[in-house]
């Protein structure tokens, strides 16, 4: 649930400001999971940004933007590198759980 | 996403289901300025069955609280669950705008002392 939330606004975050006030633009995204560990790269050809000049979000006057790099920062670990590509590394850790046993008998 | 607003007995029913997202969110705007416009008393919004909801879903419905609220309306968000359980959480909306429903995980109520056999 985490993960998906987060990659959702990673990727809507493109779409309504990296690539704002333009027809089409790509976005090339990768997952890699291993061993607990899942790893999304989003790069994008839009604007880029800073992060650090993204304020927090002003909880006490019920804000209504700026809540989802906030959302991507809780959920995952988030490393951001403007360029072209501009690169977002979203990354967690999390338990794996064992696969479901088989039923005896097997397939006939 | 689906949803319904219907009217009854001065109260305005909101209902959505599924994903209210960032692309699904431009169907539902249109309506809630005309609710806000029309000035509601109380405003019930049903979220039982809301599946997703991502930050722009999130600002639209505190944007629907904080402009009834200002017009002397109140709003009462019923039924979160799950995914936007968590995200309003997150966000600390559940602080304010949840009026008490969900406000804190469940806790189950405390064992009743099994009765011994003799």
């Amino acid at each position: 649930m985490q993960v998906v939330s987060a990659v959702g606004e990673a990727f809507n975050n493109i779409v309504l400001h990296g690539y704002a006030g333009r027809k089409e633009g790509s976005i090339d995204l990768r997952i890699q999971t291993h061993r607990g560990h899942i790893q999304i790269e989003l790069r994008d050809w839009g604007s880029g940004f800073d992060p650090t000049e993204v304020p927090a979000p002003a909880f006490d006057t019920l804000p209504e933007s700026g809540l989802g790099l906030f959302i991507m920062q809780s959920f995952m670990e988030m490393v951001y590198r403007a360029g072209r590509p501009n690169l977002l590394t979203l990354s967690k850790r999390y338990v794996e759980r064992p696969s479901a046993p088989r039923k005896a008998g097997g397939a006939t | 996403m689906k949803f319904a607003i219907s009217a009854t007995n001065g109260v305005t029913h909101l209902s959505i289901e599924g994903e209210l997202d960032a692309v699904s969110v431009s169907d539902l705007r249109p309506d809630l300025e005309k609710l806000v416009k029309s000035h509601p008393t109380l405003v019930e919004v049903d979220l039982s069955s809301l599946r997703m909801v991502d930050s722009s879903g999130v600002g639209a419905l505190v944007s629907l609280y904080k402009r009834v609220r200002a017009q002397g309306g109140s709003v009462v968000i019923k039924g979160l669950r799950d995914q936007p359980l968590a995200i309003f959480r997150l966000l600390r909306l559940d602080r304010v705008m949840l009026n008490g429903e969900a406000r804190t995980p469940p806790t189950p109520p405390p064992a009743k002392p099994s009765k011994s056999r003799h």
